[in-house]
């Protein structure tokens, strides 16, 4: 009984480890919003793009980028990135679409784990961007950005850790599109 | 009673591996070929449009992004299936057809980029598979009046390369395989 006591104990650090890592991956893959439901529009909307990049595909390839500055950057930004998944419908006409579609994207980034970032625009003009955040103590495990207008409906969810400061170098590739997102300028970036 | 028996047996036996021989065969190319066929009530052409495209395809160099690349599909790797000249209308269920797509080429196939245009009834849907240390693309391009689809075998540096600009991938490709040579 004793040694089978101890034998627990020893065995109990990896145990908790274990344990972390798949609630740990768990969270990441919440991360992933559930956006099929919005598969629909594509018979109202005048253009539908829809991207899909899993880990698997993402991590496979990512080692094989060129070796240019541009494409090191990328590699390291997406290192640890474990999908994009982009769903964009833009129409003819205004109001094609249902407060509905849109309630069921944000209702699950009203749930637990995800913040909305205040402070991030787009210089588009017009553009409402909304980005929320979903982090795991001090590391960001989810982002979603949510471009609503009245004759446009855009969906971005990066599913993993993302470097926010060098979100924009993404924006035009790996199928996300261009939203000219800015952060407002600190003290800092003014002193500089 | 024996006979009997066994021939349940072998009819049972038969009935199990019947399903998994079909899945062993499945092929996406034709796979997707016939879903096309079937929503859209058109045919394809093979012959001669297969045998001209397919030999090109196999000695062309792709030119794309200014001859960075010397060769983005594998040597006769590719495969080309034409729709020419017929209808293709959705009748406002385009997402009916993306959807059946999807099905028709089961879990083997990850849908990486598909972009549609109801109004003006183009389409173009891009899947993946892994092939060992190759991938499998597949890329169906369908406009009002023509469809082309294009099945390839890349290896993953020219998929590192593609996947940058997604939105591009199936132009590149299609453009690879169905551009007659100069």
């Amino acid at each position: 009984m004793k040694t089978l006591f101890r034998t627990l104990l020893g065995t109990a650090p990896i145990m908790l480890l274990l344990v972390l890592g798949s609630v740990m991956s768990a969270r990441a893959q919440n991360a992933k919003l559930q956006l099929d439901q919005l598969d629909a529009l594509a018979n109202r909307a005048s253009n539908t793009v829809d991207v899909k990049l899993d880990e698997h595909l993402m991590q496979t390839t990512l080692k094989w980028l060129g070796k240019d500055h541009d494409d090191a950057e990328l590699r390291d930004l997406l290192k640890s990135v474990k999908g994009i998944y982009v769903k964009s419908f833009s129409f003819d006409k205004e109001n094609e679409y249902s407060p509905v579609e849109v309630e069921s994207v944000t209702s699950q980034l009203r749930s637990s784990g995800w913040n909305k970032i205040v402070g991030i625009t787009s210089k588009k003009e017009g553009e409402n961007v909304d980005v929320y955040l979903m982090q795991l103590g001090d590391q960001i495990s989810g982002l979603a950005i949510l471009c609503v207008n009245p004759k446009e409906l855009t969906v971005v969810n990066i599913v993993g850790p993302i470097d926010l400061e060098k979100l924009s170098q993404l924006e035009g590739s790996f199928g996300v599109p261009d939203l000219d997102l800015v952060k407002p300028k600190t003290k800092k970036d003014n002193d500089k | 009673m024996r006979t009997k028996l066994t021939l349940i047996a072998l009819l049972l036996t038969l009935s199990c591996a019947l399903p998994f021989s079909a899945r062993a065969n499945r092929d996406g190319f034709s796979d997707v070929v016939k879903a096309i066929e079937q929503f859209y009530h058109v045919k394809h052409q093979s012959i001669p449009f297969l045998a001209r495209t397919g030999m090109k395809a196999m000695r062309t160099a792709a030119k794309i992004k200014g001859g960075e690349w010397k060769r983005l599909a594998e040597a006769g790797s590719v495969r080309v299936v034409f729709f020419e000249d017929q209808s293709f209308d959705s009748h406002g269920q385009i997402a009916s057809f993306k959807a059946s797509v999807q099905r028709t080429l089961g879990a083997d196939w990850s849908a990486l980029v598909q972009t549609l245009s109801p109004k003006d009834e183009q389409q173009t849907h891009i899947f993946i598979r892994e092939v060992g240390q190759k991938f499998n693309v597949l890329v169906v391009e369908i406009e009002r009046r023509d469809a082309t689809v294009v099945q390839a075998t890349v290896k993953p540096e020219v998929l590192a390369e593609l996947l940058k600009d997604p939105g591009e991938m199936g132009k590149s490709l299609t453009d690879e395989a169905t551009t007659a040579d100069p």
